[in-house]
């Protein structure tokens, strides 16, 4: 039975939404911090797994798509999700102004620029005290009137679904190919006729929009915003996640996420030496498991319905597009 | 030369690489139906002007022109879409992506392209390269040879009007070189026009229609293979004197 993976992960899923009510506000705000992670992780896999482009100004995009709609929804008075919207669409923009100075730049050279992107965002944050409150942190509107977190629960697994939907459909349409050969190589891909400026904007536009929704579900969840959501030590974090799950694609991104973030509360009586563990792990990941330590079983998980499937029966089918994409 | 329509047309293309002149104003029409060898030894500038030809690198002279059209200085997916495809010096594939995904890039580019008819489209052209078998494979386990062939069926998906080979021939063993060159010359009867660079003479020669020449970025003769073959300034050029 093919597609015998996507009704499992629905069963997971709505057991998860079920059994939301029974976590303890501890375990259910982690949750909601890992979901966040999700939609960061597999958006930033979509930019540098799926098109090659190593940026590390992803967070720094979430800290704009925050401060953008608590901003707007302080000076304006205008709904929170107008707000996030507003985040989404000032990220889609600068992030495709960004992919644009960049069309030019890939590896080392994309990253070094992004990284200063990334810390002009921060300082500039922490210096305009008078606009974003600075250091001290800037107070937000919530985005729900509750005593509980569970709203929050739901919001943040709709968001991740919806993320992952319309990210998913991007990877599989035609345009999704062209990104991979653009990651291949950008002079075949356009000698092959894909428009590759256009694509390399509008992947840095998308997955930019996709962290400030991120940055603005963040932002009215917590209550408050401060530089540090964007700066390199999340940039960092967000790294170890997409490396470890699997960057080229999405549901292991995500997994990928889930599983750091669930360890690091869980390990937390370790203190600090929990980090260096992290850091052993992705050095190790990347010398014995480039695909990530998620993928084997994600792909375990995608075949499960296909065991009986002949290799040659299975040759034949089409249009052969990624089957973990 | 054929007599067909002008396809592409370079008019004194100036290129320079720091002091280096690699190519000194050179002139260069593909007419349809053409099958140009273009030969030279290392360093002449062939590659050079076949980049600017196709829009991979910008002249610092000249113009290029598409069916009349001036395209100088547009990025290369221009020159795809009307109908200029080409080929590169080392194979360069979409390695990770299986043979058929290779095939589908181009292919679905196209304005009003489907999956469904791109891919029958591409299955086609795997039969006729003799690649079938080996559609689901990753293109960068494909053996050297069978990668200079996934490489032009990968242009031929663009249906081009004109196909730039930029040594089809290298480092591919005699038997699939061979077939490389049954499959150029169908092609080539089927109505395709080509400009195939290289230095195995004996290839060239066995399919081209009319020899171009180059020696130190210039361009010293356009011709009838067999009057090129006899002309002393190619035999002094190639001789090294």
């Amino acid at each position: 039975m093919r597609g015998l993976h996507v009704y499992v992960l629905l069963i997971v899923a709505a057991l998860a939404l079920a059994g939301a009510g029974r976590l303890n506000a501890y375990w259910m705000h982690v949750a909601i911090i890992a979901m966040y992670y999700g939609i960061l992780a597999a958006s930033w896999s979509l930019l540098a797994g799926y098109v090659g482009l190593f940026s590390l100004s992803h967070t720094a995009f979430a800290s704009i798509g925050g401060y953008t709609s608590a901003l707007l929804v302080k000076w304006l008075g205008i709904p929170v999700l107008l707000g996030m919207g507003a985040g989404v669409v000032m990220c889609c923009a600068l992030g495709g102004a960004i992919g644009w100075v960049c069309l030019r730049m890939s590896g080392p050279y994309l990253a070094i620029f992004t990284l200063g992107f990334s810390e002009i965002v921060r300082i500039v944050i922490s210096s305009e005290d008078d606009v974003t409150a600075g250091m001290a942190g800037l107070h937000t509107a919530p985005l729900f009137q509750s005593a509980t977190r569970l709203p929050y629960f739901y919001a943040a697994f709709a968001l991740l679904a919806v993320s992952l939907l319309l990210m998913g459909l991007l990877v599989r349409s035609r345009g999704g190919l062209f990104l991979r050969a653009i990651r291949e190589d950008e002079q075949a891909a356009g000698a092959s006729g894909v428009a590759v400026a256009r694509f390399r904007i509008l992947a840095f536009a998308i997955a930019s929009g996709f962290a400030g929704l991120a940055g603005g579900f963040y932002a009215h969840y917590i209550g408050i915003m401060t530089p540090s959501v964007g700066d390199l030590d999340e940039m960092a974090k967000l790294v170890v996640m997409t490396v470890i799950g699997g960057m080229e694609r999405l549901p292991t991104a995500v997994g990928g996420a889930f599983v750091v973030e669930f360890l690091l509360e869980w390990l937390r009586d370790y203190g600090q030496w929990r980090l260096p563990i992290f850091g052993i792990v992705l050095l190790l990941t990347m010398r014995f498991a480039r695909n990530g330590l998620v993928t084997p079983f994600w792909l375990r998980l995608v075949r499960l319905g296909e065991a009986r499937v002949s290799p040659r029966s299975a040759a034949r089918e089409l249009p052969q597009k990624d089957p973990g994409a | 030369m054929s007599g067909g329509g002008e396809l592409v047309r370079g008019v004194g293309l100036v290129k320079r690489f720091g002091g280096i002149v690699a190519n000194e104003g050179v002139d260069f029409v593909v007419a349809e139906g053409d099958l140009v060898g273009l030969i030279g030894p290392n360093g002449s500038g062939k590659t050079t002007l076949i980049n600017m030809l196709t829009g991979h690198l910008e002249p610092d002279g000249g113009e290029v022109l598409v069916r009349g059209a001036r395209v100088s200085g547009r990025p290369p997916h221009v020159y795809a879409a009307m109908g200029v495809a080409r080929t590169f010096q080392l194979t360069q594939l979409f390695g990770r992506m299986t043979v058929l995904e290779n095939m589908l890039v181009p292919g679905l580019t196209r304005p009003h392209s489907r999956w469904g008819e791109v891919a029958r489209r591409a299955r086609g052209y795997l039969e006729f390269l003799s690649l079938s078998d080996l559609e689901q494979l990753p293109a960068r386990n494909l053996s050297g040879g069978q990668q200079k062939l996934l490489e032009l069926g990968r242009c031929l998906m663009l249906e081009p009007a004109v196909l730039f080979l930029d040594e089809p021939f290298a480092g591919v063993h005699p038997r699939l070189r061979a077939e490389l060159v049954t499959r150029i010359r169908e092609l080539h009867q089927g109505g395709r026009t080509f400009v195939v660079v290289d230095h195995d003479m004996e290839s060239i020669l066995r399919i081209s229609r009319r020899l171009v020449v180059m020696a130190r970025g210039s361009k010293i003769a356009d011709g009838e293979p067999e009057a090129v073959r006899s002309d002393q300034t190619v035999l002094a050029a190639y001789a090294g004197l």
